[in-house]
């Protein structure tokens, strides 16, 4: 805790035994704490109240005994041996809830950590921070910072960093403790469409406790907005990969990177080469009938409106299915459903017009019309080969395919995939896999509209993510929604009585920090660092 | 992956080389009684982050958000603080000594962005789409190259009480010191220290005022929140440590390293932690 350089000390055997004494205290005041909290723990469960109650007690009985005991108490606890101490066993401390998992059922502790789980739970490790071990320590730090500022107290410009940083400390660590005592946070689920609140369900630590409190204001959410990204096309590219899920091994295909559906070539990262040497927006597969050297013959007939082609044994018809086109090899028997058939025989070249009450018989010709141009025989092929393409309907990104034309190992192959149905280009074996893909429905924004009116007072607000809504003492958060139910609205609602102070203490803290390593270094004149002191003989005071 | 690489994404390639360039020019700059050499490997140095600004540029356009999203995308942005950072030092040191070291560390953090590839355009959650998100990354990775520098010059310091060689290059003028004066290695260490803590403190309670206004929370143990108090705690007993102790020569070497160290982990191996899947901070593969 303290800055001051120790240039001149006792003489070494006195230097030794102060030491000794300081490293001595310093030992039990730290694993005192710990050990106090660890016994004191097994009657008082952890919890914010028990992490405030007992450092601001624990804090205030030692710097009162440091005040009133007679020894080197008050300068152990501004010396720098017992505070690098207290900062490496409060970093022990934060590590370890990095490594234990915090704040679980019982039950999971004896599933993950089979062999140690007793001894976490012994000794509340599954509630690190708001424990009685660590509340000591927290108390020996308050303790710490109070003795230190204490004794720079007049504080002049030339070390006024220090005693800065030492108020934020204080400031924010007071504000954190009314923040954990008097602070109340809960759930607030609204429905829009003037769904209405007057209470929170409190939560801790995320968990309902079932006790409710009653806001002082009503709120309603008149709107609730789920914004989402566009929708875009991508040429995913999947690698298969080992992962390990729920314990389990198996290979899953990640993608490694993705690229914009145009064409161009472009390398993938295993080498191979791709392209999109066809982009369809709004894809179709159209029937295609073409001449042929050998093969049926085939016609082209349209049918209300519609073209149909047409080889032996095939046929079509109207969709309220009064009416029938079928074309053979010899005449075709009629249908047995529609009214009225026409029937094309290729060999006979004839056409017969079959109703019920008789039929008419025409030679078949290319652009005959019939029944008043109901049908029409636009074509006529004497051999013909049967073959699709594929092609857009509009220029709209209403049902997009592309064709990846791929090069592996120089050698090309082309196949055709549909983002409505993606399924992957293998590569490499079926290690590697080119997808064509849509993103669609990754949320962009939450966003409730609220109405809040207390008394004659009423104020409304967007409240999202980032961009909280305050009224009548109380801070509401955005921080749920239900892709499902596009009308639900999940508000965190706080009363923080205690986070201005947080934040003040940050700001003398960051203010602080620079004045100390740069103000002062200059008003000293050529900066605190030019000479190295000498060994420091006992702790140094403040 | 290196066609790949070189084809789809040249400017990340193209900076990459520059920097291995540069750092060749300055471990030439150590044995070389010319100036040629340092002087190319500056030059180099430039001339990568002048391209690693077009990197990030380009991807901030084409993504339409900071990019900070991603693993691939910060470890790009870590090799530009280190390179930038690395070149105002060299000007203001007036040496070319610990250039080796800053080039391994640009030229590192873009090797690991190409062995993790990680380059796919991410949309930005609700979450981090908040004006604190720039200034937070911006702040924490600018401490993070300051305190990488310091590690560098650290090992050089380290290096040269044990290695004449390394202790030679330490007052020799021509290639690496510029000045002809003995270098504070000493001092030069605990100043990139010095402003690395200032922006990790700023860091650090940026973080945790943005945690306030998306969740409510100031403070919620997460672990990169708790990781990042340790480090700040080391660098806090290395400051301390130095002024109240006097801690000068390999004990602050070392110190300056371990910190660097923990750094590390706080910035890449948090995601090995059991508690990481709950933590908001981890970066997570696409």
């Amino acid at each position: 805790m303290s800055t001051t350089p120790t240039t001149t000390g006792p003489a070494p055997e006195a230097t030794a035994s102060a030491a000794e004494r300081e490293a001595g205290l310093t030992t039990l005041l730290v694993f005192g704490a710990m050990t106090v909290g660890a016994v004191l723990q097994i009657w008082i469960p952890p919890g914010p109240t028990t992490l405030v109650a007992a450092t601001g007690i624990a804090s205030l009985v030692v710097l009162g005994l440091s005040f009133v005991v007679p020894g080197r108490l008050r300068s152990t606890l501004s010396g720098f041996r017992f505070v690098s101490s207290l900062l490496i066993a409060l970093a022990f401390f934060a590590i370890l809830g990095t490594l234990i998992l915090q704040g679980k059922p019982a039950e999971l502790y004896r599933a993950k950590y089979p062999a140690v789980a007793g001894l976490i739970l012994a000794l509340r490790f599954d509630d690190i921070f708001h424990g009685l071990p660590y509340a000591g320590l927290m108390a020996l730090f308050g303790a710490g910072i109070l003795a230190s500022a204490s004794l720079r107290w007049p504080v002049s410009a030339r070390r006024a960093g220090f005693f800065i940083v030492h108020v934020g400390l204080l400031i924010s660590g007071a504000g954190a403790a009314a923040s954990s005592m008097l602070s109340v946070r809960g759930r607030v689920d609204l429905f829009a469409g003037g769904d209405v609140a007057h209470q929170v369900r409190v939560t801790r630590s995320g968990v309902p406790t079932g006790a409710r409190e009653d806001l002082p204001f009503q709120l309603k959410l008149d709107q609730f907005d789920l914004v989402n990204y566009e929708t875009e096309y991508r040429v995913g590219f999947y690698e298969k990969t080992r992962i390990v899920r729920e314990g389990v091994a198996m290979d899953d295909y990640k993608l490694r990177t993705s690229f914009d559906p145009d064409l161009d070539w472009h390398r993938l990262p295993q080498g191979d080469r791709f392209r999109l040497k066809a982009i369809y927006p709004d894809f179709e597969l159209v029937q295609r009938m073409s001449p042929a050297a050998a093969g049926p013959p085939a016609m082209l007939v349209t049918l209300a409106g519609r073209p149909h082609w047409l080889q032996p044994g095939e046929s079509a018809m109207t969709p309220d299915g009064t009416l029938a086109v079928l074309f053979g090899e010899q005449r075709p028997a009629p249908a047995p459903g529609p009214s009225t058939s026409v029937l094309v025989s290729a060999t006979e070249q004839q056409v017969v017009v079959h109703r019920a009450d008789g039929d008419a018989t025409l030679p078949l010709t290319g652009g005959l019309s019939l029944l008043g141009g109901a049908v029409r025989i636009d074509q006529l092929l004497a051999h013909s080969a049967r073959g699709a393409v594929y092609q857009t309907r509009s220029s709209e990104w209403r049902n997009p395919a592309v064709v990846f034309e791929t090069e592996l190992n120089g050698r090309p192959a082309e196949q055709l995939a549909t983002a409505a149905q993606p399924r992957g280009v293998f590569l490499r074996d079926g290690r590697a896999a080119l997808v064509f893909e849509k993103r669609e429905k990754e949320v962009k924004a939450f966003l409730s509209h609220v109405t809040a009116g207390q008394g004659p007072t009423m104020a409304r607000a967007i409240i999202s993510v980032n961009d909280p809504f305050e009224f009548g003492g109380w801070t509401l958060y955005q921080v749920n929604y239900n892709p499902e139910d596009p009308t639900y609205s999940g508000l965190e609602a706080v009363r923080d009585p205690g986070v201005l102070w947080v934040f003040v203490g940050f700001a003398l803290i960051c203010a602080g920090v620079f004045y100390m390593l740069y103000i002062e270094p200059r008003m000293r004149g050529g900066g605190i660092d030019r000479q190295a002191p000498s060994a420091p003989s006992a702790p140094a005071p403040s | 992956m290196l066609q790949y690489v070189l084809i789809e994404h040249p400017f990340f390639a193209l900076t990459s080389l520059l920097y291995l360039a540069s750092t060749i020019a300055y471990g030439v700059a150590w044995v070389s009684e010319s100036r040629l050499p340092g002087r190319a490997g500056t030059s180099l140095m430039v001339a990568g982050v002048v391209l690693n600004t077009a990197v990030i540029a380009g991807r901030w356009l084409e993504a339409g958000r900071a990019p900070f999203k991603s693993l691939f995308e910060s470890l790009v942005f870590f090799a530009f603080c280190i390179a930038l950072l690395y070149v105002v030092f060299e000007r203001l040191y007036k040496t070319r000594l610990f250039g080796v070291a800053a080039g391994l560390m640009t030229f590192g953090s873009m090797a690991y962005a190409l062995a993790k590839w990680d380059a796919e355009i991410v949309k930005l959650p609700p979450a981090l789409q908040s004006g604190w998100f720039v200034p937070h990354v911006m702040v924490y990775f600018v401490g993070y190259a300051a305190v990488a520098i310091a590690t560098g010059v650290a090992v050089v310091q380290l290096l040269a009480s044990r290695i004449p060689f390394v202790h030679r290059l330490t007052t020799m003028k021509a290639g690496s010191v510029l000045s002809g004066e003995p270098l504070d290695l000493d001092r030069i260490a605990y100043d990139a220290v010095r402003f690395g803590f200032v922006l990790l403190t700023i860091g650090l309670l940026v973080g945790s005022v943005w945690a306030k206004s998306a969740w409510g929370d100031f403070w919620v143990w997460d672990p990169k929140e708790n990781w990042s108090l340790v480090t700040w705690l080391i660098y806090g007993a290395y400051l301390h440590l130095r002024k109240v102790r006097g801690w000068r020569g390999d004990r602050a070497a070392w110190l300056a390293i371990i910190g660097f160290a923990v750094v590390m982990f706080t910035y890449l191996g948090i995601s090995i932690l059991p508690t990481a899947e709950e933590s908001a901070h981890v970066y997570t593969n696409t």
